[in-house]
């Protein structure tokens, strides 16, 4: 990241009497207090910092004047703050690019004021196209190179190539069965000049008759033997396309970070995958049969019209630039932007449908159905609207081009019978001109409709290949490696932020020994789920680094290390399928005995047991047939069936009561021996028994030692504790005398 | 008198009849524990490091911040005062509580804190592999940011309200879509939808 602005000859003058020689920080703040933008920037100096705008140095400060240098997050805006003997203050003020600039600047002035050494771990690097090196478009993954329309093209060409052979069947296909289709004129051609309108001088021909006839036939026969062949042939390839490409969405789906999941609607996602890579499958098809065969026809044909009169050629051709640039003027500028507003809103219902559905239960617990109903009907009412207007307009233009089309026609009519009567051409010639203008006429009219389907083609491309150039933000190290856990991690100055400005953990430094229990205590925000969320790799440090056994977590391959991490999360997700494969998720070829100890760990096995079914109950989604606290105990048999090295509990016993969590946790704690474990819990009670408590507060760590060490010490933990006694005691006593 | 000028006045008359009401329900009331700041319990002042302090029976917080409760529908109604550390120190019921002084002061906080540049002016938006690339004239100059598609970075917050945000977490707010003419409605119209 860039915190080294270069300045204007005028500004770095102003710069260098304001702060010294030496500019050795230097950051846009663009923003004046008053909601101006403005030139300025932030100057930081050996010993001075310094406000500079349009050459002057509107602000000048010793830095060790001030302390507790902060960046304040607003709304849309960001400010920096101190504090000095008069009070707090506003330095600076900026748009939120410079956010993260902006924090850094916070971390080398307190750096600074307090005479440390100036640590800046800068690895937020100006980002560019993985594929090119080039440029990316501020603030986006867009690299503007990498993806341009033609581009998108090119990568469905390239996904394309390897089906090859179909197409090229498919072409030949096409290619004979348009040959075919052009001597249709010339045999009628023959059948009207030798049998019903010879020439002066020379007598019909009943042989002749017959073979125009019979090859009439046989071309129409094998014309549609071919259009068979060459449907069935299109079909196939287009759908094998179609099967690669969506396989390529949800492959990158499923290995793009959980930032850009939380960021995306799931109904959307899903129509990405399923509707238009279905769109994308009639753009094939419809490109690779009826477009080129169109083409070809319309090629063929012209060139044939040329060789018979030129003239008249361009009577029939006259009209074609209109109707293109009608055409291409509606696609780009009308057709398009509807269609994608149509398809858009398409997917705001469908997500929509899929909020609601997932949480029919509070529907219903609120009694809020009508309500529901009526935000449907508006949003399908609005897609309705949008399709209507789509259409309405395609259905308005389409006779207006067919009228202008058809106009050659009869042009070429009225030309011809006068150049008939003037013996310059005779009826057959006339009637092969008017059936290869037909011809003509078939794909220019038939390429109105192209914009129709290439407008919703191209959208579905844009939308299937934004999903597949995103970039996942938790990249493999090239030279990542398998490694065996044992157990050992160390978090060493570990500064994270969903945002990176708005850092979640500050300065986190422990050390988890080989086989430890590990509690993670703190106030809701104070950042345990997002430290146990950096362990898994869901999301890469900002600063600092996390090793496991010594070797830093971006060298180990993603699968491998969390496949050896055993997870349970307070939120439990099922997938639709048996209990079986449910638990065997983890390790899809555990054998049974496995599946079942697994389940008596998490004291599973006697509910199970229970069901008709056993192992083989069938869960609906998210097991909505079983209750929470058993499908919790089914994510914990999940997560231990592979005998994990790592055990991650996160609020892993919550959803339980007191007496099924007790026993829970004497298993767990069979569980966990000799098995390094990093359990947070909410019930404080549950982490007695673990080797050592870090307490977070506010993302840094404020206290870590045994639970006895803690109870002694008297600070936040034995606050927790005590409050969480009186409030138990509390309900104890009110239950008794309730 | 305007119709938003009634229907404010009708909306703030509702409003008290509700507190009234909810006063009188009692147990919410208690149990939400509000402290109202007043002109006659409070006191506004900017320090000379341009933060805002308050004064609440001669005790002095000298920063605090004014956080809006509804910073779309109702900017001046139901301030939240508080400190750095997010702890409420009371609550405004409305800005007409306060002198003019003091309203112009908090005001200015306001305006710090949600910078929101209106736009007024929609000169181009172009759309492209989810991301669409703005240029707008707004009330903080001449303004281009991307936006990127899906997930609601341009949203309507009130039937006429949209608010669009960029991909560095820039806001802008366009405050009437009715007004937009139809060229800048149907460029506009297209991410309202992505």
């Amino acid at each position: 990241m860039n915190i080294n602005y270069s300045l204007t000859e005028q500004d770095r003058i102003a710069a260098t009497k304001a702060v010294g020689a030496e500019i050795e920080y230097c950051v846009p703040a663009n923003l004046s207090l008053l909601g101006y933008r403005t030139a300025g920037s932030l100057v930081i100096g050996e010993k001075k910092w310094a406000y500079i705008e349009h050459g002057q140095a509107k602000e000048v400060g010793v830095i060790t004047d001030s302390w507790a240098y902060k960046v304040i997050p607003l709304i849309g805006n960001v400010v920096l703050e101190t504090e000095d003997e008069q009070g707090k203050r506003v330095l600076v003020r900026s748009t939120m690019e410079h956010a993260a600039r902006f924090a850094y600047m916070a971390q080398v002035l307190n750096d600074k004021s307090a005479s440390r050494q100036i640590r800046i771990f800068n690895h937020e690097e100006e980002v560019t196209c993985v594929k090119c090196g080039g440029g990316l478009v501020e603030g986006t993954r867009v690299c503007p190179r990498c993806t341009s329309k033609s581009a998108a093209f090119k990568k469905l060409f390239h996904v394309s190539k390897f089906h090859w052979r179909s197409l090229a069947i498919g072409l030949i296909v096409m290619i004979a069965a348009s040959a075919i289709a052009l001597t249709g004129p010339y045999f009628q051609e023959v059948l009207i000049n030798g049998v019903l309108r010879p020439p002066d001088g020379q007598s019909p021909s009943m042989r002749l008759f017959y073979l125009a006839l019979a090859a009439m036939i046989g071309g129409l026969v094998i014309g549609e033997l071919l259009s068979i062949v060459r449907a069935r042939v299109m079909a196939n390839a287009s759908s094998n396309i179609v099967a690669d490409l969506r396989k390529m969405v949800y492959e990158r789906i499923q290995n793009l970070s959980l930032g850009f999941m939380t960021s995306q609607r799931a109904g959307d996602v899903m129509n990405r995958v399923t509707a238009d890579t279905d769109r994308i499958r009639q753009l094939i098809q419809e490109l690779c049969t009826t477009a080129i065969y169109q083409l070809i026809l319309l090629v063929a044909a012209s060139a044939l019209l040329f060789s018979a009169d030129w003239r008249l050629a361009c009577v029939v051709l006259l009209p074609a630039p209109i109707v293109a640039y009608i055409n291409m003027y509606l696609w780009k500028h009308v057709l398009w932007k509807l269609y994608e507003k149509q398809w858009a809103i398409y997917d705001r219902g469908t997500s929509f449908m899929h909020d609601v559905l997932s949480g029919i239960r509070v529907v219903k617990a609120f009694g809020k159905e009508e309500r529901e109903i009526k935000k449907f009907r508006t949003l399908h009412r609005e897609f309705a609207n949008a399709t209507i207007k789509s259409e309405t307009l395609f259905n308005m233009i389409a006779p207006i081009t067919n009228y202008l089309i058809q106009l050659g026609q009869y042009v070429v009519l009225l030309l011809g019978c006068n150049m008939i009567l003037d013996n310059q051409m005779n009826v057959g010639e006339l009637v092969k001109f008017s059936m290869y203008a037909t011809m003509v006429f078939g794909p220019i009219s038939w390429m109105m409709f192209m914009p129709r389907w290439v407008a919703n083609g191209l959208i579905s491309i844009d939308r299937v290949f934004s999903v597949i150039d995103e970039q996942p933000e938790v990249l493999e190290a090239e030279k990542a490696v398998k490694h065996k856990i044992r157990g050992t991690i160390s978090f060493r100055h570990i500064y994270f932020g969903y945002k990176s400005h708005e850092p979640v953990l500050k300065d986190v430094s422990f050390d988890i020994h080989e086989g430890e229990m590990i509690g993670l205590v703190g106030h809701s925000g104070s950042g345990k789920s997002t430290l146990i969320n950096l362990v898994s790799r869901f999301y890469d440090v900002n600063e600092g680094q996390i090793t496991m056994d010594g070797i830093d977590i971006r060298n180990i391959q993603q699968d491998d290390l969390r496949s050896q991490i055993g997870v349970v999360l307070q939120e439990t997700f099922l997938f639709t399928g048996t209990i079986l494969d449910n638990i065997r998720y983890s390790k899809p070829d555990a054998t049974h005995e496995e599946v079942i100890r697994a389940a008596r760990i998490a004291n599973a096995h006697s509910f199970i047991m229970n069901l008709p079914d056993g192992y083989d109950t069938l869960l609906q989604e998210n097991g909505n047939n079983i209750s929470g606290g058993e499908r919790q105990r089914l994510a914990i048999a999940r997560a231990i069936l592979n005998d994990p090295p790592l055990l991650i509990l996160d609020e892993a016993t919550s959803a339980l009561d007191i007496e099924t969590e007790g026993l829970i946790q004497e298993a767990l704690q069979r569980v966990m021996r000799g098995r390094t474990t990093i359990a947070i819990a909410h019930r404080l009670s549950t982490l007695r028994h673990v080797d050592r408590l870090v307490v977070l507060e506010k993302g840094r760590i404020a206290e870590m030692g045994s639970h006895a060490e803690l109870m002694e010490k008297k600070g936040i933990y034995y606050k927790l504790i005590t409050a969480q006694r009186k409030m138990s005691k509390k309900n104890q006593s009110e239950e008794l005398t309730g | 008198m305007s119709a938003s000028e009634t229907r404010k006045k009708v909306t703030s008359a509702q409003t008290a009849e509700r507190l009234k009401e909810e006063e009188t329900a009692g147990s919410l009331s208690d149990a939400a524990d509000v402290y109202y700041l007043t002109k006659d319990n409070a006191a506004f002042h900017k320090t000379e490091g341009q933060m805002l302090a308050v004064t609440i029976m001669e005790e002095t917080h000298s920063a605090v911040y004014v956080h809006s409760s509804f910073p779309h529908t109702n900017k001046h109604m139901f301030l939240s005062v508080r400190t750095l550390e997010n702890r409420e120190i009371g609550m405004i019921r409305s800005l007409d509580d306060f002198s003019e002084d003091t309203q112009q002061l908090l005001k200015e906080q306001l305006h710090i804190r949600y910078f929101t540049p209106e736009i007024r002016k929609v000169i181009s938006v172009k759309e492209e592999f989810g991301y669409s690339y703005w240029e707008a004239e707004t009330s903080a100059g001449l303004c281009r940011f991307t936006v990127r598609g899906g997930g609601s970075h341009a949203k309507l917050v009130t039937p006429d309200r949209l608010l669009v945000t960029d991909v560095d977490g820039n806001r802008f707010v366009i405050q009437d879509i009715s007004k937009l003419t139809d060229k800048e409605f149907r460029m506009v119209e297209m991410c309202m939808y992505g």
